[in-house]
């Protein structure tokens, strides 16, 4: 049922040329397909996602212009998730999104998993793309070792996207988050590309400048837990990034930095990486780290950490070369390596989890265990956690890096009115996450004076998408006139308040290196505009609606 | 005896036929427990392996056998998300909720009691004529309104109470009684226990000015009257504890009810408890977390439930008569 995609591209290409060199010219088609059935896009419910529930309103409004029936659904999370992700043949439109994350520093885990085919069926591509050239192409990124030959590679997958219009990109956010200068040293901070000041860097390396020595931060989610084998919601990384070490970590360029390696040295057919340890590891329960910790540490998760299995699969075969020194062996040469697995992976101890892991049944794996002592080699040690109340980390004084804080505490608020009152009242000094609004805070930080408000592009992006495997979203002409029909602007100001960028690219203008610059300007928008790709693809407006080409008929309808 | 069994077999039936009921509720609702777990990169064999581990992959009657059978013996299940036993997820914030709701409802039921048989003394004054109106007033305003007004003025304003929470941030305590004893979870209490008792003093109130309304028509109070007692004893000691069975049942009930939590006082001052784990835990489709948890809910309102009827009965002879 699916067209060949590529075919579809020159279609669409060559109606577009048309277009521009016919604009207004042709006489309406006489004859017309059926009418295009009722679209319903979904959006998170408005309580829980205004901003993104009214773009939704925003977009319908415009489609309706265009001569379609387009109604917006709102529904909690789970309940949309089931609709988009797991029926994956039965919806046609939905409000989406994706977060930043520390190793979405580097393009390759968004630009590849959202739209490589092999990800159509139950993975992260749910849109159900499938271009031959963009497998192609991202694959060949991913083990190109050269950053300025891949960089030319990402800027065209990004441009395919653009030409395809998988998906309309609405906007990547503006992140807010405050401290108080009374307590911190406000150029202490560290920014992060995408992340903010809210990032590891910032905990390590913030000082304080008198006696209020704990930083205590915000979470406006619940907690599930706290595993370095397990990711079960935002807020766990931030926690789990603090206890465990990493071999490296993304650093404040956005790129991966040895961490607890000494050194990390490829070798010349990039096949195999050796990784040094830094001198004198210790566990937090003083035994030392060792080479046989690491190798737990990446070959557990093949067999026991189902989220983090992906991204030790591309590893062959890790050899113990001495007490400090491992090499990983690559199955293919990976340019995302360091990005998505030494900077990922939890260094955890051997002789805390290799027991627990082998008691576990069939069937069970390490995310199933709650371990309690939560022994890593981090710069912060983990002291207590109290469900719904909060989350106490002590800084480790004998790390290498060690914080200049005491501790750690993050507080669970869910009324973001009253984060608001705790930042000004001192009950948190630091806003880690604010769902509000960004004008409501600065108010507040004026009216408070000794707070400091800090804005940042997320590497996260707002995004509607399209159903590739129900007409009309198989044709690109439809998809390209529907995001064209999208006031951006209009929905930045209006629904973010002016906090967010617009967006084009599945890279975020955040990560500079990365980001096609000027791609956002590459997609011309206006009803008038769409109108006509719409007439030049072949779609007929009949008594105010909207009607397939001749010839096709309406497949879904009710 | 037989009175006895009897109750207590219904009381078994109810039990029964609420976790049937909420076994079937839950996973015939839209939404799967996996959609919580897909924000990550979840592949088709991670689903897969979550699915058998959530023994999602047998039949509905066999997920049913399995759930009464564990059941019978007092095993709640695993929930999905803490990965650990429901009955401590549970037992984890159900202090909290249970400290919350007895405070509240003792001060509501206090205030209560003693303002609505004055009111009832006070019939036609201008004193009810003012305090009947200011008591719907503050019982129809909505509980999040309410308390973001406390918040607003005696937090963010006043700065007597902190805005949110059970605790200072990374306060230390020797034991649970220490803590929940100490001036600071006291003061964190107050103004979620201020507004849950605004919230709840109504009904009490109003029972307790209508029974008195009714028993000061009795001819004890007449006679009591012309003997010439003083109007504090004859309210207090005559009227007041004949008004009373009728509050005490309600209070009994109250507080089966109140241990389902208080999602919304919870919600607006983070206050953990038992409310806000039933609300992500049906969010998340956590099966096992929720029907667990509602099931502890409707077991204690049961036995509550039971509890005012056999007191009912001790309390009061004419109610035993009836029942013979």
């Amino acid at each position: 049922m699916l067209t060949n995609p590529k075919t579809l591209l020159r279609a669409a290409f060559a109606a577009a040329t048309t277009a521009v060199l016919m604009a207004g010219s042709l006489p309406a088609a006489a004859e017309s397909g059926d009418e295009v059935r009722k679209l319903t896009l979904i959006s998170r419910a408005q309580a829980a996602n205004p901003q993104q529930f009214q773009g939704a309103e925003l977009i319908a409004q415009a489609w309706r212009k265009l001569g379609l029936d387009v109604e917006v659904q709102g529904m909690p999370r789970p309940q949309q998730s089931d609709a988009v992700w797991y029926n994956r043949d039965t919806w046609d439109l939905t409000m989406w999104q994706m977060v930043g994350r520390p190793e979405r520093s580097d393009p390759d885990e968004l630009i590849y998993n959202l739209f490589h085919s092999s990800t159509a069926e139950k993975g992260y591509n749910f849109v159900g793309y499938v271009n031959p050239e963009y497998d192609t192409l991202v694959e060949k990124q991913r083990v190109t070792a050269n950053r300025d030959d891949r960089k030319v590679m990402i800027d065209r997958l990004q441009d395919i996207i653009n030409e395809d219009q998988v998906y309309a990109f609405l906007v990547h956010p503006l992140q807010t988050f405050a401290i108080d200068k009374t307590v911190w040293n406000a150029s202490s901070t560290v920014v992060q590309p995408g992340l903010g000041i809210k990032n590891f860097w910032t905990y390590t390396n913030i000082e304080p400048l008198g006696d209020q020595k704990d930083m205590i931060l915000n979470s406006s989610d619940e907690l599930n837990a706290i595993n370095p084998f397990y990711i079960s919601g935002a807020t766990d990384s931030w926690i789990t990034e603090l206890i465990w070490d990493r071999m490296m970590r993304i650093g404040p360029t956005g790129l991966a930095e040895p961490w607890a390696a000494k050194s990390v040295e490829w070798s010349s057919d990039s096949m195999s990486v050796t990784v040094t340890l830094r001198d004198g590891m210790m566990w937090h329960d003083g035994t030392p780290v060792t080479a046989e910790d690491v190798v737990f540490s990446f070959t557990a998760p093949v067999k026991y950490a189902p989220m983090y299995k992906p991204f030790v699969n591309g590893i062959a075969n890790i050899e113990v070369l001495d007490a400090s020194t491992v090499r990983f062996d690559l199955s293919k040469p990976n340019a995302a390596f360091e990005t998505s697995t030494l900077s990922k992976l939890n260094l955890a101890p051997k002789h805390v989890w290799e027991p627990l892991l082998a008691a576990l049944g069939e069937g069970e794996s390490a995310e199933s265990i709650r371990e309690e002592s939560r022994i890593g080699s981090g710069p912060f040690k983990f002291n207590r956690w109290a469900n719904q109340q909060e989350v106490v980390l002590d800084a480790n004084t004998d790390h290498w890096s060690a914080p200049k804080m005491e501790r750690w505490i993050l507080r669970i608020v869910l009324n973001v009115e009253a984060t608001l009152g705790m930042l000004r009242s001192g009950e948190l000094n630091f806003l880690s996450d604010y769902t509000g609004d960004p004008v409501l805070l600065i108010e507040a930080s004026d009216a408070d004076g000794d707070l400091d408000v800090v804005e940042s592009v997320d590497i996260g992006f707002q995004y509607v998408a399209f159903n590739l495997r129900r007409p009309p979203f198989d044709d690109t002409a439809f998809r390209r006139a529907l995001s064209t029909a999208i006031n951006r602007e209009l929905i930045r100001k209006a629904a973010y308040n002016g906090f967010a960028v617009t967006a084009n690219s599945v890279v975020s203008p955040a990560l500079s290196f990365w980001h096609k610059a000027g791609i956002d300007k590459e997609l011309p928008t206006g009803i008038n505009l769409a109108k006509s790709i719409l007439e030049e693809a072949g779609y007929v407006v009949e008594d105010g609606k909207l009607h397939y080409p001749a010839g096709q008929t309406e497949l879904f309808g009710e | 005896m037989a009175y006895f069994l009897k109750r207590f077999s219904h009381m078994l039936f109810v039990l029964w036929a609420v976790a049937t009921i909420l076994f079937f509720m839950f996973r015939t609702m839209p939404g799967t427990p996996l959609a919580a777990f897909i924000d990550n990169t979840t592949t088709a064999e991670q689903q897969d392996a979550l699915i058998r581990q959530f023994g999602l992959d047998k039949s509905l009657g066999e997920q049913y056998w399995l759930f009464l059978t564990n059941l019978m013996q007092g095993d709640l299940g695993q929930s999905f998300f803490f990965k650990k036993p429901v009955v401590e997820v549970v037992m984890e914030v159900f202090p909290n909720s249970v400290i919350l709701t007895l405070t509240s409802l003792i001060v509501a039921y206090l205030f209560g009691i003693m303002v609505g048989a004055y009111l009832a003394w006070r019939r036609g004054s201008w004193v009810e004529g003012l305090g009947i109106p200011l008591v719907l007033t503050t019982r129809a305003a909505p509980e999040f309104w309410l308390g973001m007004v406390l918040l607003a003025f005696f937090s963010f304003h006043l700065g007597w109470f902190p805005s949110g929470g059970a605790n200072t941030s990374g306060s230390d305590w020797t034991s649970s009684w220490q803590r929940v004893t100490s001036l600071d979870y006291l003061s964190h209490l107050a103004l979620p226990a201020i507004t849950l008792a605004i919230y709840l003093h109504g009904l009490p109130l109003l029972l307790m000015r209508s029974n008195m309304l009714n028993v000061l028509q009795e001819e004890f109070i007449t006679m009591a009257r012309m003997k010439g007692l003083s109007t504090w004893t004859i309210v207090i000691r005559h009227a007041a504890r004949n008004a009373l069975l009728p509050v005490a049942t309600s209070f009994a009930l109250g507080i089966g009810g109140a241990v389902g939590g208080n999602v919304v006082v919870e919600t607006v001052f983070s206050w953990p408890g038992i409310g806000r784990l039933l609300v992500n835990a049906v969010s998340a489709s956590d099966y096992p977390l929720a029907q667990g948890a509602f099931l502890m809910i409707t077991a204690v309102l049961v036995v509550m439930n039971f509890i005012a009827d056999v007191s009912y009965n001790l309390l009061d002879p004419r109610v035993r008569v009836e029942t013979r």
